[in-house]
């Protein structure tokens, strides 16, 4: 399988200071992707590299094949790459819905018609419909972002993400903020819509390594900007050395199966 | 309601030169040039979130454009001189542009400024070219090709060319109504509330605010074209900052968050100013402190202030 | 060669005068972030302040020569209007900044009325006290003695200030809160008093600077809006919240103004702002600042 998104031994340097030393990762079509590893060790240089909102200091970095060294978050959202945030970002006086038909627009290219009415607009209201539902927001449609709880407002980030339409997404933590209850019903909500919604690929950036396991096809794991590790759950977490190393001593299902 | 509301207004409008005296139907060609610039000035502010404190700029470009091409180059059709004055204005609008939207706030503001003073001091300076601080004079122009040469000035004022800036006004506006209820306008206005979340949804920041800009330029000729046929003079001061600052004022007095609002605070703005400066020498010092009392008190304007009335009476 | 120094020496001196005004709109954004539109209208009141308590006290058998005293005195008194607008500007502090921009265009508007109401409409100025102070001799000419007095009492200042943002406690406190105000806060700092005190020096910078002027030029109803246009320019090419930045851009705006005049008058103030667009261009943070994006 040819990867969809790729880093080519990239480096990238802050001065003295390397944050990244010679990562080569590569993401094909169905793969779900988590990235771990301790603070510092390089994830967020990583995931700005990865949705070009920087250029590595050498390597490359390839999205369907092309490079997208720095082109920055509008022509990759053009491209077919979503992001979703940790820190919930919404638009305060714009409705659900037309929260999600800024993507929708984008991704069918309207922006620019001026004098077209985007209220009446058929095509773009069943999309967002479609979108809304998927995430469980049809019936707050109309109602401001900034009306919404903190859950809502996480959903319509992913939701907005989602109407993009993106081959791949990259979501930042995803479930922060997020109740231990619910984090499981989040993770299987997004993974299920993204299929739905002909994601090819996912990558997530998770501290919380019970989803991680639960849901990866595979970890790559980050220290002092070098990949430690890249398996599917099983391998990783057999390895003590690496579970020693990235999840420390933890009581739970992982540390039984580990032993 | 509203569409009620509109044609009412658009009946007064229409109404006026035969019911009032022609001295006041003079002063509403001020207003509606002005409500035809602040629709485009309100586009940058309310919709995209940019204050330009040097919007005079094109209303000045407007002025010159319709004093030059009438008084020097003999060009009588008003047409042309609306088409060509917006089409400098927005040639003007894009290196600004292509600057000052990589700023937001105060960086953007300034930057507008400097560029409506660079033009000031050009006019009022290079007194060969420009008339210096007397200006240059416009003369009357022909509407769709008639001359109404029988008619005289005041006359073709509140007669012919009243009716036509109506039409002006009632086209320019649909069409601004249009153009923000559109994908573009959803662009922009998500644009000003997250800038970058937008970009992450595909919003091409920069580019939307350029083409704002543009349009916004060419709304502010139309009006200055007006303006400058109405007073007969183009003169520099229509580029001072200080009547950027009273766009803005207009714009917030009638209240910036709403479609409706630069209208309302451009016929406002005039009738205030003339009935002030009738009463009192000091009209700066009430004008100023009606612009305080709006910011400190009623920040969403006359229509906000409407608009909160009419909730309150329909509880009860 | 007499040419030279003249132009030299008035360019400075409108530097120095230009260095309080910009000084002050430089503290109180660096601080409170607001851009104050008023600052030209704190200078004119300052100039008409101090020609009328020089008159006063003249009038009063003050000996003409202690006219400079009596000017920076002045300047500071009516700079103690600062509380009081400050107070105004609470209402805005957390809003959008165009309510803060649009606050201070309405103290433009009043203030000029104001001004007219207490003085006239028609300029004022001290008419030859400038010349009892002589002229002193600077290389080869002769200067009049007042200007390199207020040049440097400018240079005074701006040491001045600057020791006192480096090395001072209150200082101290005053960048931290500017850089950041919620820690400020939470670091038990009394952020309304830093603002009330900021914006007072903002405001006497101006008023001040409007004092020491008058000798030299007429107190005019244009000055409000005309400063506005210099002071800006020395802000922006200088670099917004920076007090290096005030000192460059006013000697390069004080400079070329005097420069333009004495060789082609019509490029006067046009060249200032070709200048500032050209910063804005090539390093749109202006020599020492750093824009918002």
């Amino acid at each position: 399988m040819s990867a969809l998104i790729e880093t080519l031994d990239v480096r990238k340097a802050y001065g003295e200071f390397v944050a990244l030393d010679g990562v080569s990762l590569a993401i094909a079509e169905g793969e779900i992707v988590s990235i771990v590893g301790p603070n510092g060790a390089g994830k967020t240089t990583l995931v700005n590299l990865l949705t070009g909102l920087a250029a590595p200091t050498s390597g490359s970095v390839r999205f369907k094949g092309e490079d997208i060294a720095g082109v920055g978050p509008v022509v990759l959202a053009r491209r077919g790459m979503a992001r979703a945030f940790q820190l919930v970002h919404v638009f305060p006086s714009l409705t659900v819905a037309q929260t999600i038909a800024v993507a929708v627009v984008s991704r069918t290219g309207k922006a620019m018609s001026l004098l077209a009415a985007i209220g009446s607009d058929a095509a773009v209201n069943a999309r967002v419909r479609e979108v809304a539902e998927i995430f469980g927001l049809e019936r707050k449609l109309h109602t401001q972002s900034r009306f919404l709880s903190q859950g809502e407002k996480k959903l319509l980030d992913i939701a907005s993400a989602f109407a993009l339409a993106p081959e791949v997404i990259l979501l930042d933590e995803p479930t922060s903020g997020v109740s231990s209850a619910d984090k499981h019903g989040l993770m299987r909500n997004v993974i299920d819509s993204a299929r739905k919604a002909g994601v090819k690929s996912i990558i997530l950036v998770e501290h919380d390594m019970d989803l991680v396991a639960e849901y990866s096809s595979r970890i790559v794991a980050l220290q002092s900007g070098r990949v430690l590790a890249d398996r599917a759950p099983a391998d990783f977490f057999a390895d003590p050395q690496i579970v020693a190393a990235i999840v420390g001593k933890r009581v739970g299902r992982l540390a039984k199966d580990a032993h | 309601m509203r569409t009620a509301l509109i044609v009412a207004a658009l009946a007064v409008l229409l109404a006026l030169p035969s019911v009032m005296k022609p001295y006041y139907v003079t002063l509403v060609l001020p207003a509606l040039a002005y409500a035809i610039a602040l629709l485009g000035f309100n586009l940058l502010f309310g919709y995209a979130g940019l204050l330009s404190f040097g919007h005079a700029l094109f209303v000045a470009i407007g002025a010159y454009g319709a004093a030059v091409l009438s008084s020097r180059m003999g060009v009588k059709s008003f047409e042309v001189i609306l088409l060509v004055s917006a089409a400098a204005a927005v040639s003007a609008a894009i290196p600004v542009a292509l600057l000052a939207v990589r700023y937001v706030k105060i960086f953007f503001g300034i930057l507008t400024l400097a560029f409506s003073m660079l033009f000031h001091s050009f006019l009022f300076k290079f007194y060969d070219l420009t008339g210096g601080d007397t200006g240059i004079r416009v003369l009357r122009p022909s509407l769709l090709g008639r001359d109404f040469a029988s008619l005289d000035k005041t006359a073709f004022l509140v007669g012919p060319f009243y009716y036509y800036c109506v039409a002006l006004l009632v086209v320019l506006g649909f069409l601004m109504w249009r153009l923000v209820h559109s994908p573009f306008g959803l662009h922009l206005v998500a644009s000003r509330e997250n800038r970058r979340k937008s970009e992450y949804l595909g919003v091409r920041v920069r580019f939307i605010r350029l083409i704002a800009f543009a349009i916004s330029a060419f709304y502010g000729a139309v009006g200055g074209v007006i303006l400058a046929i109405n007073t007969g003079q183009a003169d520099p001061e229509l580029a001072y900052w200080t009547h950027s600052g009273e766009l803005v004022f207009m714009t917030v007095l009638g209240g910036f968050a709403s479609f409706m609002g630069p209208l309302v605070g451009a016929f406002t703005f005039v009738f205030l100013k003339s009935e002030l400066m009738g009463a009192t020498q000091y009209w700066r010092f009430w004008l100023g402190a009606i612009l305080l009392a709006i910011v400190v008190l009623f920040p969403r304007g006359l229509v906000g202030l409407g608009q909160e009335l009419w909730a309150r009476a329909r509880k009860q | 060669m007499t040419a030279f120094f003249d132009i030299l020496i008035g360019g400075v001196f409108h530097a120095a005068v230009l260095f309080l005004v910009a000084a002050g709109l430089q503290l109180v954004f660096g601080v409170q972030k607001i851009v104050n539109l008023a600052c030209g209208s704190f200078y004119a009141l300052g100039a008409y302040f101090g020609i009328s308590a020089v008159n006063w006290a003249i009038a009063a058998g003050m000996p003409p020569a202690l006219f400079l005293p009596v000017l920076v005195a002045s300047g500071l008194v009516v700079g103690m209007i600062g509380p009081a607008i400050e107070v105004l500007l609470l209402t805005v502090y957390e809003r959008d900044e165009a309510f803060q921009l649009l606050l201070t265009f309405a103290l433009v508007l009043m203030f000029q009325d104001i001004l007219r109401f207490f003085w006239g409409a028609n300029p004022q100025q001290l008419g030859d006290l400038v010349m009892s102070y002589g002229k002193v001799a600077v290389g080869a000419v002769q200067v009049p003695t007042y200007n390199v007095l207020v040049i440097g009492a400018s240079i005074a200042i701006a040491a001045g200030l600057g020791a006192f943002l480096k090395r001072t406690r209150f200082g101290r406190i005053l960048r931290a809160t500017a850089e950041n105000r919620e820690m400020a806060l939470a670091l038990g700092v009394n952020v309304r008093w830093i603002y009330a005190s900021v914006f007072t020096l903002g405001t006497m910078l101006g008023t001040v600077g409007g004092a020491l002027v008058v000798p030299t030029a007429a107190a005019s109803l244009d000055m409000p809006v005309e400063l506005v246009v210099e002071a800006f320019a020395v802000v922006v090419i200088g670099g917004l919240g920076s007090m290096r930045g005030a000192l460059a851009g006013a000697l390069i705006v004080g400079l070329m103004r005097a420069a333009a005049i004495s060789w082609y008058a019509e490029l006067e103030i046009l060249s200032i702002y070709v200048v500032v667009i050209a910063v804005l261009v090539f390093r749109p943070a202006g020599l020492f600042g750093k824009p918002a994006e």
